[in-house]
């Protein structure tokens, strides 16, 4: 008990420090995603890139995405300190997943009121902001959760690359300490709770912003 | 420059594709032990027991709610704290097994509860006992009717098993760090094994639509 005193500060700084990189990097891929998708809309050409991206990161581990942004940049002249390499990489593969939360948020919107407001004379950006946005958001809004909760569970693997999160910081009490058990014990719990938390908090927000939808 | 990088790639090409045989390898065995223990944790989840519910729910949430790494990282230690000592690859696979079977079950229940309730009360009737009907008329359905979503699954698994390097198992992500500390040339050695988990998971979606679209057009 005295022992898990010890390190429970640690802890709770590397904790703030998995949730710092997680938000950061979810936030500049919520927008990167939501940028894509506008993308796609908007330029007909756009559609290749935009698959390519997708298919690139999607079919590939985060971790050889880390390791070609940390270890693979440098050699082009592109020198990233860990945790700005961590979250480069995680927002540009949170980034796809986003964008393809949006593309099926924004099919979710039956394509007759695009006919609808075209003939009508109103614009595609309009109808994109006015017509398709609000729909496709609360469509969007009960997952977007999710995909903070999957950038917070992949940012444990910016651990190997040296970053003082919460597996790192878990690693690290154990080659110290030797003891293993508590330490990362500790360290899926503290998981649990972020996750459960994010998913909680998610669930509350989701369900106050559609409220209007529901009658 | 250019021959010089094709004659490099012949020399990673070998060790890459062995790495990669052994992450499939990997990958398929714990899809498989994965498959079972999703199976019963899907009986469980339906079953009568209260705490088999309770389990159930916790175990789904606890493996989906955590990193890969930090299970696979408890996994290989805590035994070694009892004195037991797992070599990693059977940690790997177990690790792999248990976190993907709590994927799995969420996916085979909506496999279950598409077969028609009469199937169940007919083998009930003809006396098929409870182990025959599932593993002779729910489970070839149930497979066959999540198959596409299962296949997926396994993209997962492959995608999450990259983290395994970290216990030393020469997978393809660890066969391409060693390759990287004999070369120095990090950017396309990475970039080489991205290519070769691209081919994998690839390879596996297109058969997924592929087997998709043929039963489509049977039905």
């Amino acid at each position: 008990m005295h022992e898990l005193l010890s390190y429970l500060p640690e802890f709770a700084n590397a904790l703030l420090v998995t949730l710092g990189i997680s938000l950061a990097a979810a936030w500049v891929g919520l927008v990167l995603g939501f940028g894509l998708n506008a993308l796609r809309l908007a330029l007909p050409g756009f559609g290749v890139i935009y698959r390519l991206y997708v298919w690139l990161i999607r079919g590939t581990p985060f971790l050889a995405q880390l390791a070609v942004v940390y270890f693979g940049l440098p050699i082009i002249g592109l020198r990233l300190e860990a945790v700005e390499a961590s979250i480069l990489s995680l927002a540009l593969y949170s980034g796809a997943y986003f964008a393809e939360l949006f593309r099926s948020a924004w099919a979710s919107v039956p394509n007759g009121q695009l006919e609808a407001a075209r003939v009508h004379g109103i614009s595609r950006t309009l109808v994109f902001w006015h017509v398709q946005a609000p729909q496709a958001m609360a469509f969007a809004l009960p997952l977007l959760g999710n995909q903070v909760i999957l950038t917070i569970k992949e940012s444990a693997v910016t651990s190997i690359i040296t970053v003082p999160e919460l597996t790192m910081t878990a690693g690290r009490i154990v080659s110290t300490t030797f003891s293993y058990v508590l330490p990362y014990a500790l360290l899926v719990l503290s998981y649990w709770l972020l996750t459960s938390t994010v998913a909680a908090v998610a669930r509350t927000l989701g369900q106050r912003m559609t409220r209007h939808l529901r009658g | 420059m250019m021959s010089d990088f094709s004659s490099r790639l012949a020399m990673y090409g070998p060790a890459l594709f062995e790495g990669a045989l052994t992450t499939l390898w990997l990958c398929t065995i714990g899809m498989l032990l994965g498959f079972v223990l999703g199976v019963v944790l899907h009986l469980l989840a339906n079953g009568r027991s209260r705490a088999g519910v309770a389990f159930t729910r916790v175990y789904v949430s606890f493996f989906r709610g955590t990193p890969m790494l930090a299970q696979l990282l408890l996994l290989f230690y805590l035994p070694s704290a009892v004195g037991l000592d797992v070599p990693p690859m059977v940690a790997a696979a177990a690790a792999l097994a248990l976190n993907t079977a709590a994927y799995q079950s969420q996916i085979l229940s909506s496999g279950f509860s598409a077969i028609p309730k009469g199937q169940m009360e007919a083998a009930s009737v003809f006396a098929l006992g409870r182990f025959n009907t599932l593993v002779h008329i729910q489970l070839p359905q149930v497979l066959r009717l999540t198959l596409p979503a299962l296949i997926s699954e396994l993209i997962d698994v492959i995608k999450v098993s990259a983290v395994v390097s970290v216990i030393s198992i020469t997978d393809l992500m660890r066969v391409s760090q060693q390759l990287v500390s004999q070369t120095y040339r990090p950017l396309e050695v990475y970039l080489v094994a991205g290519v070769f988990y691209l081919a994998l998971t690839s390879l596996l979606s297109l058969l997924g639509t592929v087997l998709e679209r043929r039963w489509q057009e049977r039905n």
